[in-house]
């Protein structure tokens, strides 16, 4: 008895062994993922679909009539305000001491690096 | 197609492309501009900047169709010399300057522009913002010499207006190439806590919550009041407030906010006004770079046109308009960047992302300017 039991919980830890580090290996798999740096260039430059061309022509339905299709989200941005200002980000909480820290070394007063001199 | 050159649909990112396209030379299209809106076509602050470039430019052919929904726009030379414009106030002066700012330094004679307006309202950057910010990043580019002024002669607030602008900038005939990588420590905090139209004081309420905010990061922050009264001080009441931080490495970046105008919602306290502001500045801190956010297409333009050699600029993250400012780039003088981004170090406290910009410019030469 007392042997099947030890085979019954060795099986066990064997089917087991897949949970072991299961928090390491998500971690480990969160900052692989944070290492990829997006890649900007394909982001800026990527190819965005054009608007149906001449659609005056195409859209034509019986005389005077059209169809009108539901605006695409680049139609809406495209009569959007021209302005070049970049509003802030809301999720930054400025009231709180850590974001406070996050910025603390881009002043003279923060800490400089071994290479680099106050004076 | 080909005969109207590049198409583009909708009236967002007006300026850009118009600006482009006197620079490069290539006709524009626009359409659809407001097409399904109730008011469809273009508004009268477009027109107004239409009106503007056909004064700093000669021989440019500008067709709008009966609706306003359409323009055609075929670039002539970019002439400069004085100008006087009434900018219309449903922008303010701003929204006018960002785009002379590109085109000034290619001028055929110096500009000298006269701009009547609104000098401030919480849309655009302000006057005070792009004199403090786009002229030492100008020089930077080699655009320099005692002409290169912003003055404020008159401050008029949104929505009465009533200002006045100063604007020259001396012709340039080839960009320097820049390698702007290193942004440095902030050593220095300046501002101007402006009032018009209400009580003096309101500039000491504004100055005071500011730097209760910025003197936990540095003690030298000095911001300047200016309380313009009489016939210098517009059609109507305001108050506002303009920070820039000045790096080691002689970099700015700013930060801006004005009060409500009179009549449109809820006003603020000049004490909130000073926080928040102070707190804006934090923020471009945070997003960090050699150039600010409100300045990343002024220092994209100037790499693209500069001579055959490499020019690298740190920004910080790049704004949508910014994005758009690439891609038009691409299209009309097809440049293309190179984008890096540069992650911060885990033990530095240098705030988020920053991006490497590189390009080799076109090798642009300002063959209109006169030589003397």
């Amino acid at each position: 008895l007392k042997e099947q039991t030890a085979i019954y919980m060795e099986e066990e830890f064997g089917s087991l062994r897949w949970k072991e580090g299961l928090q390491q290996k998500a971690s480990d798999a969160f900052l692989r993922q944070q290492q990829v740096a997006p890649n900007l260039r394909k982001l800026v430059y990527a190819s965005v679909p054009e608007s149906s061309s001449p659609e005056d022509e195409n859209e034509e339905l019986g005389g005077i009539f059209r169809v009108s299709y539901p605006q695409n989200i680049k139609k809406h941005q495209a009569n959007t305000v021209d302005c070049s200002r970049f509003y802030a980000n809301n999720s930054h909480d400025w009231n709180s001491e850590e974001m406070f820290n996050s910025i603390r070394d881009c002043f003279i007063t923060g800490k400089w690096d071994a290479t680099q001199d106050a004076a | 197609m080909t005969s109207h050159g590049l198409v583009y649909e909708g009236c967002n990112f007006f300026r850009q492309r118009l600006v482009l396209s006197t620079l490069s030379g290539k006709r524009v299209r626009i359409r659809g501009i407001r097409s399904s809106d109730d008011c469809p076509g273009l508004r009268d602050f477009e027109a107004s900047f239409i009106r503007l470039l056909d004064k700093v430019t000669n021989g440019s052919k500008i067709e709008i169709n009966q609706t306003g929904t359409v323009l055609f726009y075929q670039p002539g030379l970019l002439y400069g010399g004085s100008v006087e414009h009434d900018c219309n106030t449903q922008r303010s002066i701003g929204y006018y300057l960002e785009a002379l700012l590109l085109l000034a330094p290619f001028m055929k004679s110096p500009l000298k522009a006269t701009l009547r307006g609104v000098t401030n309202d919480p849309v655009d950057p302000t006057v005070d913002l792009l004199k403090s910010t786009s002229l030492p990043l100008m020089k930077r580019f080699g655009i320099e010499g005692e002409a290169l002024v912003v003055k404020v002669v008159k401050r008029g607030m949104a929505p009465g207006g009533g200002g006045e602008v100063f604007f020259s900038c001396p012709a340039c005939r080839s960009l320097k190439p820049v390698q702007l990588t290193d942004p440095g420590k902030i050593k220095r905090i300046r501002g101007v806590a402006y009032s018009v139209r209400v009580s003096p004081q309101m500039g000491n309420r504004i100055v005071e919550s500011a730097r209760s905010v910025l003197n936990q990061f540095l003690p030298d922050i000095y911001i300047h009041t200016d309380h313009m009264k009489g016939v210098n001080s517009g059609k109507s009441p305001g108050f506002g407030l303009t920070l820039v931080a000045e790096t080691v490495n002689g970099f700015f970046l700013s930060a801006e906010m004005s009060s409500t105008p009179q009549g449109q919602g809820d006003s603020i306290l000049p004490e909130d006004l000073g926080r928040n502001c102070a707190m804006l500045l934090l923020e471009e801190v945070y997003r960090g770079g050699c150039v600010d956010s409100s300045n990343q297409s002024l220092a994209l333009l100037l790499m693209t046109l500069g001579q055959q050699d490499v020019s690298k600029v740190l920004l910080g993250p790049l704004s949508p308009y910014t994005i758009e400012f690439l891609r038009h780039i691409r299209d009309f003088f097809q440049i293309m960047f190179k984008i890096d981004v540069q992650k911060p170090l885990e033990d530095e406290r240098k705030g988020g992302d920053k991006v490497l910009m590189t390009c080799v410019g076109v090798g642009y030469s300002n063959v209109n300017k006169t030589l003397k």
